[in-house]
């Protein structure tokens, strides 16, 4: 695949579902204990109504790394995994609040192709996940070696 | 030092481990599965690679270990989500995980702290990922922007 500054792929629409939210709130512990079992979370703004309406909040809203991780899927999906093997980055700012069901689209635009004289390019590539009005939610950058 | 209670107490300068660290199979796709990242080298590889974006992990561990009452007054909101990879790490790695509180400042009435972290190889010293997180710790004021 070619690619030129301006180019954009944008991944497929996806619903932050509150059980997407409850996913990761509890993968956290579950990774924390690392023991093979499922484990649950103390309640969080990303999962518990009540507690979210406590800090202020009209409702549960995600956190920041589920449209990181997506983000970091649509990278993957887009110039594959080798790009976790050579030197690489992600910045991923958290600008605006992600509410239960809005849908959710990532998406990256190609900002720089350098070519390197050992062969392949390194990509500067700007990157965002909007809600289903075009609000960026989440914006920042990637710079990944593509072979 | 102003470890040993509060996320909020942590002052700039203070230094989080060295800790040893093995991630294995089992955490990276648990994670990964909880953020719908299916890719091959995540749940098939009897020795998975760790999506950088586990580095932010590396972080919660820390203030587990030294703020283990919690955020403080207020839930804290993450703010920027920003890693390099150095290359592709592997679950099973014994690795040497430490930090530092970087900077706190105030921005528009509100406060932030950084933490930089490095995730190297224990045995070689060969640094790895390099991670810096933003929070903002004045959450109810910053839950009507962002999550």
């Amino acid at each position: 695949m070619e690619l030129r500054p301006g180019d954009e792929i944008r991944a497929r629409p996806r619903i932050m579902t509150r059980e997407r939210m409850r996913w990761y709130v509890d993968a956290l512990p579950t990774v924390e204990a690392n023991d093979g079992r499922v484990h649950f979370s103390v309640p969080t703004i990303h999962d518990d109504d009540e507690y979210a309406k406590g800090q202020g909040l009209p409702g549960i809203i995600s956190d920041g790394m589920i449209t990181t991780n997506w983000i970091l899927d649509l990278l993957l999906r887009s110039f594959g995994t080798q790009v976790l093997e050579d030197p690489g980055a992600l910045v991923t700012k958290f600008i605006a609040p992600v509410y239960e069901n809005v849908p959710i689209t990532c998406a990256l635009r190609v900002e720089g192709v350098e070519a390197l004289p050992e062969g392949g390019s390194r990509l500067a590539l700007k990157v965002w996940a909007e809600d289903g009005a075009g609000r960026i939610v989440t914006v920042g950058t990637a710079a990944l070696r593509v072979n | 030092m102003a470890t040993g209670r509060y996320t909020s107490d942590l002052e700039e300068g203070d230094r989080l481990g060295p800790v040893e660290v093995v991630i294995s199979p089992f955490q990276v796709r648990e994670y990964c599965h909880a953020n719908e990242m299916h890719q091959p080298c995540f749940q098939d590889d009897p020795n998975p690679i760790v999506p950088p974006s586990m580095a932010h992990l590396e972080k919660l561990r820390f203030y587990t270990l030294y703020c283990p009452e919690g955020c403080g007054p207020n839930a804290r909101v993450h703010y920027t989500f920003d890693v390099r990879w150095h290359g592709a790490l592997r679950a099973g790695t014994p690795l040497a995980v430490e930090g530092v509180v970087r900077s706190r400042s105030m921005k528009r009435g509100r406060e932030y702290m950084d933490v930089d972290i490095t995730m190297r190889e224990k045995a070689t010293g060969r640094l790895l990922v390099e991670y810096r997180d933003t929070v903002c710790l004045s959450y109810r004021e910053a839950a009507k922007d962002a999550a």
